[in-house]
């Protein structure tokens, strides 16, 4: 561009466009290839530009003025645009810093939430448990412990709880509640292999029944051998210890 | 007193963690979280090769591999996953082992070293390039300085102490001989070359004044990686031993974390394994998805 502007400029600012040049590979590149361009301007700014033009081996007052003062200006811009691009890379890293800390909090955020969740879930648990005692069929325990859990909240909760209901869990991993034995045996073969949250009715036996008959006041005959129906209930717990299923019989 | 050096073997659940230490180093420099590991349930193996920890006659980069590569199988024969984990060197002896077998569960990067090219590298280091192919191949020894890639100024001052006394400390050796560097470089360029073939889900952990090694290696091996489950997190209180320095307390959980998120991950077929429940994390998982997108 400089060449072609010549006839026009003459030997008016000779390293103008090199030093445009070279601040803007300094932008774009880098030091070592802006300093390549500013030198290699600086050969042929000298050559083509700064009378006597095209003569090698002559050096005047313009050719070391040139020499002088176009290094300097050049070095100076560069020197400036290197030293933002490195505050820019450092801001780039501390802002990469500070987003690798904003999602470890997110994460962690994330365990605690699902760590109160569960223990909400466990509290209910408990409450289910000591407000319909009387009422339980069965507890089954879906996996020990869920695959979320593990290793991430290696928490005092999961274990205290896990260590409670461990006790109560058989190694079938179905609990029998007070209601387990009036309940028949084929209804809980059934109930064990395919037991989901929802209703449920199972046959209970027929003295059951009729017990059953008596304390709400129903009538029933003696020696009657057919069980009854009843309606029942399941829900869902997920805890630290693990997900339950508990079935119990119906209000 | 002379340090032993000696495979570090903690017992734990299925998924077992080969570590690999750094140029000429030792167990070690991975002890704490070897250990920490184990207590979250991992089997963790840091073993001892033979012509790459210290101690040892310096061998070829490719026996450092295949001395990697028997350790792995062995630990692939016991239990159902193998991860990989490595430190400095070792994190690039690990993307070469993880491109051998494929089939590892994850690979954790920990100030990944392909280049030494850090803030406290002299300027002349180029030249121990060519006085390898010199006679000062056999005689020169490049010395550790301060900080001994450590920002904790106590842990500082007790390394320099052990590097005075002996010829490692728990955070690396005090020389590195020439040999050893220069296959360093080449097992360098050799995973530079095929790490876009690598699918494995990948942790990078780096600190910005990772004096030894720039934040430039772990960008490289982060923009150019093939795997779709990749974290990397950036330090900025350690400098290149983040598994002794200040942080390393968040090196140990977040390794463990991302690990077993791989293991469910693998094991389910759901991405990130467990429930999201928190929306700002479910907004900051869409906007990676979304950037994840554009860059591919």
């Amino acid at each position: 561009m400089r060449l072609l502007l010549h006839p026009l400029l003459g030997p008016v600012m000779p390293g103008t466009a090199f030093s445009v040049a070279a601040v803007l590979i300094e932008y774009y590149f880098g030091l070592a290839p802006a300093l390549t361009v500013m030198l290699a301007g600086l050969c042929i700014a000298d050559y083509l530009f700064v009378p006597p033009y095209a003569v090698l081996g002559f050096i005047d007052r313009s050719d070391v003025l040139f020499i002088v003062s176009f290094p300097l200006v050049a070095l100076i811009f560069i020197t400036l645009v290197e030293r933002l691009r490195r505050a820019q890379f450092r801001a780039e890293l501390i802002a990469s810093v500070a987003q690798s800390r904003y999602e470890m909090l997110l994460r962690h955020d994330n365990d605690r939430l699902l760590a109160r969740r569960a223990v909400d879930e466990t509290h209910r648990l408990l409450r289910h448990l000591s407000q319909h005692s009387k009422q339980f069929v069965l507890i089954q325990a879906l996996e020990r412990t869920p695959e979320w859990t593990n290793g991430t909240d290696a928490g005092s909760p999961r274990d205290a709880v896990a260590g409670v209901l461990a006790v109560t869990l058989p190694p079938a991993e179905i609990a029998p509640g007070p209601r387990f034995d009036d309940v028949e045996p084929e209804d809980i073969r059934r109930l064990s292999n395919a037991l989901w949250p929802g209703s449920h009715r199972v046959r209970l036996r027929a003295c059951e029944a009729a017990a059953m008959h008596a304390s709400t006041g129903m009538q029933c005959e003696t020696g009657d051998s057919a069980a009854q129906l009843v309606d029942c209930v399941c829900e869902r717990f997920t805890t630290h210890a693990g997900d339950f299923l508990v079935l119990r019989i119906g209000e | 007193m002379k340090t032993s050096v000696r495979t570090i073997f903690n017992e734990g659940d299925g998924h077992a963690v080969l570590m690999l230490h750094g140029l000429s180093s030792s167990p070690l420099e991975l002890r704490y979280l070897a250990r920490f590991l184990n207590d979250e349930g991992f089997t963790t193996c840091v073993p001892v090769l033979n012509g790459y920890t210290a101690g040892s006659q310096e061998q070829a980069m490719e026996q450092w591999l295949d001395a990697a590569t028997r350790e792995y199988d062995a630990l692939a024969a016991r239990y159902e996953r193998v991860s990989i984990c490595g430190l400095s060197i070792g994190a690039a002896l690990s993307l070469a082992l993880v491109h051998r077998r494929p089939q590892a569960q994850a690979v954790a990067l920990l100030s990944l070293t392909l280049a030494y090219d850090g803030w406290a590298i002299p300027w002349y280091r180029f030249l121990l390039n060519w006085a390898y192919y010199s006679p000062l191949r056999s005689r020169y020894r490049y010395r550790e300085s301060a900080p001994y890639g450590l920002r904790n100024d106590a842990l500082r001052a007790k390394i320099a102490r052990a590097m005075e006394r002996d010829d490692f400390s728990e955070v690396g050796p005090s020389t590195i001989s020439l040999p050893a560097l220069h296959e360093a470089s080449r097992l360098a360029a050799s995973v530079r070359s095929h790490v876009r073939a690598i699918r494995n889900d990948c942790l990078i952990i780096h600190a910005i004044d990772d004096e030894t090694s720039s934040p430039r290696n772990p960008r490289f091996v982060a923009s150019s990686i093939g795997s779709t489950f990749l974290r990397t997190i950036w330090l900025d209180d350690s400098y290149h031993m983040i598994t002794s320095d200040n942080e390393r307390e968040i090196v140990a959980r977040e390794t463990a974390l991302f690990l077993r998120e791989s293991e469910i991950t693998s094991r389910t077929g759901d991405a990130g394994g467990k429930p999201v429940v928190s929306k700002a994390l479910a907004r900051r998982l869409r906007q990676l998805a979304a950037m994840g997108k554009g860059r591919a």
